[in-house]
């Protein structure tokens, strides 16, 4: 097996101290940063599998983002060296006006991070102006929106409506989820997609920037 | 029948004359201030400040309104024919509405007389009653709630609820065994003060009236380490941190089983029921694997619900939200009698099948009505359909205590809430009718 194998599986299995010294040694070898990188996103692929199989549960999700954080820690000076690579696309992420629940947009930020985004934080009670600006000024190919509360759920609508009403529309992606949110809602406030969990929300953004 | 003999009789699986209805018992299984605002007025009761829910939360030394779930007045109990109570209440039938507390004032905690003030908030036109200890003042688009000059919570302006978690995760960066044995868990103990003042108020009630009596949150050993480190760092600590997540748990542990005992040894022989709150699930699964619950908590649950049973009466209830099918079997081994409050729409947690695997174990206190996706937003004939459905899977052969799912929330239409009720009422008279 590679090292780079040894990334992926070591993440994948929760074992911080092994990925990290792999990650560690595979710079010393001069691994390409984006291979690494990728091995590790490969291993955050891993883990949402095991996610959905019910091997894995939130506990294990929060710990392998902890263990990839660290990971790309290690990596953070060398990924400022050389900015080669273009983000996949741009997101602009929030937590919805009157609620300040994040962990779920945290863990889809960090997903979606991990799959090559670049995402413009946005973070958590926030209005449906603050959205139509950070849409005017980073100009992203999605808007991704979090909620818990079935109360402030409504507050999306206004989002979008505001998206709507300067214009701004047709030039991104909604797409929203949360505890409360259904597809059905998710169609009724005029989104386009509804993400189930954080890593169908990562996939759906990654069929959205390819259309 | 009275309430407590209702109440009872579907504790120990047998029909009484009907379900046993609860609202407001514990703060998750009320109603948000603003939306029981208009249900009063519904009820055509005449406006007045609503009183939150004043709630030990994870802090159990220290009570709070932040969850602005309402105490409801013996009127709306007696209007909605309601079985069962807190011994924390503050408001008629009580023992007068002072009760003692521990206070952040001049610089130290003591325990204080709570008495409460008014407070406007503005952006729902809503006259509360908090605490009189606790100042909230505005700054930018947020309110913030003070204790003794400490900021300790914060509500977006347009929010239903004051969040105090940023402001209470003080084990957040400890590193060793040591920084968590130093740490003030006896602040976290009890008071004999407060105890006494509970036992008084407990023993009139019990003499009282007919009410069933609960005692809620004598503690958490999983939801509580979750705030002391914060919600996803206590996960990750039980994956990737063993050795300091089990220091943590011992001394959870040691200050639940005082707190316990202290409950049991004062109102044991009052309470009917004797609750924790721990949330252990999310809308998809648990928030860990089963072989993790067994390794980390069941044998502390164990501890503490055989203690319970061995020297009171008392049923056991545990607070759980989500999806957590794949430990309720474990939680039952544990000796846990009631679980709350059935979250039906969270995955693997389908009435029928629940009823059907547990209940004759485990008595369900909840899942009387969907208040995430249902009551909110449907028309009264289908909440009325929605409520005979549940009631009609849950209620045979006792074991059932009627509440929605958790708290009834916002902009919920109070014309739902009444026809929840009455559906409740009606239909919930033994012999269950096929409906």
């Amino acid at each position: 097996m590679s090292i780079l194998e040894f990334i992926r599986n070591s993440l994948a299995n929760l074992d911080a101290s092994l990925t990290l010294k792999y990650v560690s040694d595979s710079l010393k070898h001069d691994i390409s940063i984006m291979d690494i990188i990728n091995s590790l996103a490969d291993g955050m692929k891993l883990i949402g599998k095991k996610y959905e199989e019910n091997e894995y549960f939130i506990a294990d999700l929060i710990a392998a983002v902890e263990i990839f954080n660290e990971s790309m820690n290690i990596l953070k000076p060398k990924i400022l060296e050389r900015r080669e690579t273009k983000p996949f696309g741009k997101v602009v992420i929030g937590t919805v006006e009157g609620d300040i629940h994040d962990v779920g947009k945290n863990l889809v930020k960090i997903l979606l991070e991990a799959n090559g985004f670049e995402v413009v934080d946005l973070g958590v009670d926030v209005s449906s102006e603050k959205f139509v600006d950070a849409v005017k000024q980073h100009k992203p190919d999605i808007v991704g929106i979090s909620t818990l509360l079935t109360s402030t759920m409504i507050n999306m609508r206004n989002i979008v409506e505001a998206l709507e009403g300067e214009g701004l529309r047709n030039d991104v992606k909604i797409v929203i989820g949360g505890a409360p949110v259904t597809q059905q809602f998710a169609e009724s406030i005029g989104a386009d997609a509804y993400g189930e969990n954080a890593f169908k929300a990562v996939e759906i953004c990654k069929n959205l920037v390819k259309k | 029948m009275n309430s407590r003999e209702r109440l009872l009789t579907a504790l120990r699986h047998e029909e009484a004359d009907r379900i046993p209805i609860d609202l407001g018992s514990t703060d998750v299984s009320g109603m948000n201030c603003l939306v029981y605002k208009g249900f009063r007025r519904l009820l055509g009761l005449p406006d007045k400040p609503i009183r939150p829910m004043v709630t030990s939360g994870s802090d159990p030394s220290l009570l709070t309104f932040y969850n602005m779930v309402a105490e409801v007045e013996k009127e709306v109990l007696d209007m909605l024919c309601i079985d069962v109570i807190s011994i924390n209440r503050t408001l008629e039938p009580t023992l007068g509405d002072r009760r003692l507390s521990k206070a952040f004032i001049n610089n130290r905690w003591q325990v204080v007389e709570l008495g409460f003030k008014q407070w406007y908030w503005r952006e729902w036109d809503l006259t509360i009653e908090i605490p009189d200890y606790i100042d909230i003042v505005e700054s930018g688009d947020r309110y913030i709630a003070s204790l003794g000059g400490r900021e300790h919570a914060i509500a977006p302006k347009r929010s239903f609820y004051f969040n105090s978690r940023r402001f209470s995760t003080p084990l957040k960066n400890v590193k060793s065994i040591d920084d968590i044995k130093n740490f003030n868990w006896d602040f976290y103990k009890i008071s004999d003060m407060v105890l006494e003042d509970l036992r008084r108020r407990a023993e009139y009630l019990y003499r009282n009236t007919d009410y069933g009596l609960i005692y809620f949150r004598v503690g958490s050993i999983h939801a509580w380490p979750q705030d002391l480190r914060g919600w996803t760092q206590w996960l990750a600590d039980l994956r990737l941190r063993k050795a300091l997540a089990e220091a943590i748990l011992d001394h959870v542990m040691d200050v639940v089983m005082y707190n316990t005992k202290k409950i049991i040894d004062n109102v044991g022989c009052y309470v009917q029921v004797i609750g924790l709150a721990d949330d252990l699930g999310t809308e998809e699964s648990p928030q860990i694997s089963a072989q993790m619950f067994r390794d980390v908590y069941k044998h502390r649950y164990e501890e503490i619900f055989t203690y319970i049973k061995r020297y009171s009466k008392a049923y056991t209830f545990l607070h759980s939200d989500g999806a957590i099918y794949p430990l309720i079997r474990e939680l039952i081994n544990t000796g846990l009698d009631i679980l709350n409050p059935i979250q039906i729409s969270a995955k693997g947690m389908e009435a029928e099948k629940l009823k059907k695997e547990f209940g004759e174990q485990l008595t369900f206190w909840g899942g009387g009505a969907d208040t995430q996706h249902i009551l909110p937003f449907r028309k009264q004939e289908e909440i009325v359909e929605h409520v005979k459905k549940l009631i009609k899977i849950f209620a045979l052969g006792g074991g059932y205590v009627y509440a929605p799912i958790h708290n009834i929330q916002p902009n919920t239409p109070p014309e739902n809430i009444a026809a929840m009720f009455r559906t409740a009422y009606d239909y919930g008279k033994y012999p269950i009718l096929n409906i």
